[in-house]
């Protein structure tokens, strides 16, 4: 039996490249020994994208993409289908905690120069994953229909009308009607289950093929690659099974604990994962007292509002997210790490959180003047961070990196 | 490495897995259980009454009860005496093989002498048979004496709803829960049951 | 000497020092509440496991408020069950149509040309709970007062303008704003005193007051009221709600008995690489 099983296993591996594969990308690949705790959080994403992915999957079968259904669907998975509140909850506690996962994710990338030679692919890669998330993201939270969906939507819909020339029709085609109908919804429904998660899972692929072909960084540095063994293997290193797998166990377990704990006690966390408003059916003819964005596109939703010119508005908010395709290019220290950074990238950093977090706090809150200062204050900052990083990473004295981890 | 520590490792990987494994047959609980009915499936599946006092003797009627027929036939007192008659041909006269909610308490399977009340799905494959009451030389036999015929596949019942033998279907027609308030039939429901 | 770093150091110090400040005096400037000219709404802390006063909250709810309002995502079986009333009883005593079966939906027994009532039509409150919150329900529920201008003679601090008449009047009695001599607050937060240690009183208004004997409950059996009928509708805004927080509990031990028991592993494999 046993002999049978070990000949159809040959059988397919001298065909399909199986062992290889799975040692390459799950067992032998060779990771650096010392890491910290902001490398696990890829790991994360990766659990996250798994449970978005099969919650959805069993959120599509109730959910009905009609004007006249969508929001009262939502009812009744919460209500009439069998334990539906608990896939619904974590579908959207899965949702935030994915944007709070993949932030941290680039932060330490940012952190650790994770995108420098020959990483920039991979960093490419990432970045249009974020991409793509922030488009699921927002296609996602239309689909329920509710007050918040639509005047969401409304808004960023309304973006494509700043677009000189084309704009309105623009405007009209995205929408396939005149006002955001169940047409949008069923159009924003497809997109948001098939396309772009077929786009997502063949990022999510090739970010981790092209992670793997250069090696995983770490928070010194060092080039592990220097340093092998008579076998070829880094000599800081150490095979992903079972040593990665069980510190990401342990990531994973702390993370699900959060994740209970939100989804079970704190589902509409606080108002900022599911906004109050949006248990209200739309309404195309009343618009809520305050539109906010969910907490994850508030950093840029402040960009645009700091803007007092539609297309101003439209252009910053999109160069946010474009300029970090171009990190790679725009550091140009020797050092990857922050801890062999200078000073003006320590301070430099410190100050793009800072005005990361302000950027996100102002999203979620209304306008007041003093807040329209500190939005455009906070947004000069931010692209400070990048375009001035070509001058500070140049010209500022860095440390010696060591020779091994 | 000592053996010691061996041990310790295994003894960690055991329990960690255990845990592990463990948790799998909750985390597939809700999924598991969001295929059941919903509450709006149940609602829409619950008991249908209807009255029966009107249907003429001899009479067949089909009501849905959860998008399945279900056939009520009004007896007379000479087709309940009849019904013997028919016995020699019966599959399974006393419903041994199948579920019968009711059974042995009146000829006409029901909680009613009166009313029979049985599923109008064949146990075949699932056709609905038709209800021929005429006492007469018929087709598919010679000497008929009232009763159900599946127009698919052949197979015949007599008036309450039992299976001839020799026939593709293999039991019975089912009998549904079933009460009778007066003349209120609740189909789907049975206080008593 | 002083090098360009330092300057760089000492100008972004400056701008973290206006973000402080900035926080500072957000926490400060007090929004306008959900709660309006009431201020503060009430807090109302929500007891889902306290069946009797679901039972008594349904109960008015269905008796003072079903009849306009519907309730239109919850079905009346699910409600009899998981409030812990058998259905026979439930449907004798609550259900007034006898035509309604346990998985109907509760719809409402508005007619359709109801908006024309009261200019707009009733709301669903399933999820009033929801969108509204339980605090601002339970304020605004006891924040009626008497206002002759308006067209059902009460006005509402939480909601000014409401379009619905005070049903539960007859059980609160006659709600007025009134004014009163209130302490003068020193800075320190104590009551202000005049140089003959007298504490200072002024005239501040908008303060609730029912009219005495003028409603057939007390303040507090009204209160209760109001609060079993908001914990209602917080059940009703998500039935689930209890068994949530009762599963959860289990849910978040079995992860940090995993997390303890995982980390220990990684511990011991650690070993191996790192001695």
């Amino acid at each position: 039996m046993t002999e049978i099983a070990g000949k159809l296993f040959t059988w397919i591996n001298t065909r399909l490249p199986i062992v290889n594969t799975f040692e390459r990308h799950l067992s032998k690949h060779p990771v650096p020994s010392k890491v910290n705790f902001w490398y696990l959080f890829g790991a994360l994403a990766a659990v996250t994208l798994i449970i978005q992915v099969v919650t959805g999957i069993w959120l599509i079968m109730p959910y009905s993409n009609t004007e006249e259904q969508a929001f009262s669907s939502i009812e009744y998975i919460m209500r009439d289908v069998d334990y539906g509140w608990i896939i619904r909850y974590m579908h959207t506690t899965g949702a935030s905690l994915f944007f709070a996962v993949v932030y941290l994710h680039m932060f330490r990338g940012l952190l650790y120069g994770s995108y420098q030679k020959p990483k920039e692919l991979v960093w490419i890669f990432g970045c249009t994953i974020y991409l793509a998330m922030m488009a699921e993201g927002f296609l996602g939270y239309v689909l329920p229909y509710g007050q918040m969906s639509y005047w969401g939507a409304q808004v960023i819909i309304s973006l494509f009308g700043a677009i000189p020339y084309i704009g309105e029709s623009l405007e009209l085609w995205v929408r396939g009607d005149y006002y955001i109908s169940g047409i949008t919804v069923s159009r924003f429904f497809a997109l948001h289950v098939v396309a772009l998660p077929l786009v997502l899972i063949a990022l999510v692929f090739l970010h981790l093929v092209a992670l793997h072909e250069v090696g995983a960084g770490n928070p010194e540095g060092v080039d592990i690659e220097e340093h092998l063994d008579e076998d070829g293997v880094p000599l800081d290193s150490v095979p992903f099974f079972p040593y990665k797998v069980l510190n990401a166990l342990v990531a994973i377990g702390v993370f699900m604990t959060v994740f209970s704990i939100i989804m079970f006690f704190f589902p509409e966390g606080g108002g900022y994962f599911i906004e109050m408003a949006n248990f209200q059916e739309a309404n195309p003819l009343v618009t809520p007292d305050h539109i906010a964005p969910v907490w994850y596109y508030a950093p840029f939703y402040t960009m645009l509002r700091a803007i007092p010119d539609p297309l101003g508005g439209l252009i910053v908010m999109a160069s946010a997210v474009a300029i970090f395709f171009i990190v790679p290019w725009l550091d140009r220290s020797k050092v990857a790490s922050i801890r062999y950074k200078g000073i003006y990238s320590k301070i430099a950093i410190t100050m793009f959180g800072v005005s990361f977090l302000t950027l996100g706090y102002l999203g979620t809150v209304g306008v007041t003047e003093v807040r329209k200062t500190m939005s455009v204050i906070c947004t000069i900052i931010y692209f400070a961070y990048f375009l001035l990083m070509p001058i500070y990473t140049k010209y500022e004295t860095t440390q010696e990196v060591p020779e091994r981890l | 490495m000592q053996d010691k520590d061996k041990t310790r490792r295994k003894v960690l990987i055991g329990l960690t897995s255990a845990v592990g494994l463990s948790g799998l047959p909750f985390a597939a609980t809700p999924f598991i259980a969001a295929w059941n009915p919903s509450a709006k499936a149940k609602a829409a599946g619950a008991a249908v009454k209807l009255d029966v006092s009107k249907m003429q003797y001899g009479q067949q009627i089909q009501v849905s009860w959860r998008k399945q027929p279900v056939f009520i036939v009004r007896h007379t007192e000479e087709s309940i005496a009849s019904l013997d008659l028919a016995l020699p041909k019966l599959a399974d006269p006393n419903s041994d093989k199948i579920e019968e909610p009711y059974r042995g308490l009146n000829p006409s399977r029901s909680k009613s002498p009166e009313y029979s009340v049985f599923s109008g799905v064949c146990t075949h494959l699932g056709c609905a048979p038709k209800y021929f009451p005429e006492i007469e030389p018929k087709p598919w036999d010679a000497t008929w004496n009232g009763g159900f015929f599946c127009p698919c596949h052949g197979s015949m019942f007599d008036i309450v709803g039992r299976v001839f033998k020799g026939v593709p279907a293999p039991t019975n027609l089912i009998v549904p829960p079933h009460m009778f308030d007066g003349s209120i039939l609740t189909i789907g429901e049975d206080k008593e049951l | 000497m002083i090098s360009l770093a330092n300057y760089f150091q000492i100008f972004s110090k400056g701008i973290v020092l206006f973000i402080l400040l900035f926080y500072l005096n957000e926490i400060y400037a007090a929004e306008g509440g959900p709660c309006k000219d009431y201020g503060e709404c009430d807090k109302f802390q929500y007891s889902l496991n306290d069946i009797e006063s679901l039972q008594r909250g349904a109960s008015t709810y269905i008796n003072y408020c079903y009849g306009c309002h519907s309730l239109k995502y919850s079905r009346w079986g699910r409600v009899a069950k998981d409030l812990q009333i058998p259905e026979d009883i439930f449907f004798e005593n609550l259900v007034f149509d006898k035509s309604i079966k346990p998985g109907d939906l509760m719809v409402g027994a508005m007619p359709e040309d109801s908006a024309n009532w009261f200019g707009v039509e009733p709301p669903d409150l399933t999820l009033v709970s929801r969108y509204k919150g339980d605090d601002w329900i339970y304020s605004y529920l006891r924040a009626y007062y008497e206002d002759s201008s308006k067209q059902y003679g009460v006005n509402n601090l939480v909601y000014p303008g409401t379009a619905m008449p005070n049903v539960l009047m007859s059980l609160q009695g006659n709600q007025r704003l009134v004014c009163k001599d209130v302490p003068v607050l020193a800075r320190n937060g104590g009551e202000k005193r005049d140089d003959f240690g007298n504490t200072i009183f002024k005239e501040k208004c908008g303060f609730l007051e029912v009219q005495d004997g003028t409603g057939i409950l007390s303040r507090e059996e009204f209160d209760t009221l109001i609060y079993d009928l908001t914990n209602f509708l917080v059940y009703v805004g998500e039935p689930s709600k209890a068994t949530r927080e009762r599963i959860g509990w289990y849910v978040v031990f079995y992860f940090l008995i995993f997390t303890a028991l995982s980390s220990l592993l990684y511990r011991e494999y650690h070993k191996d690489y790192n001695k």
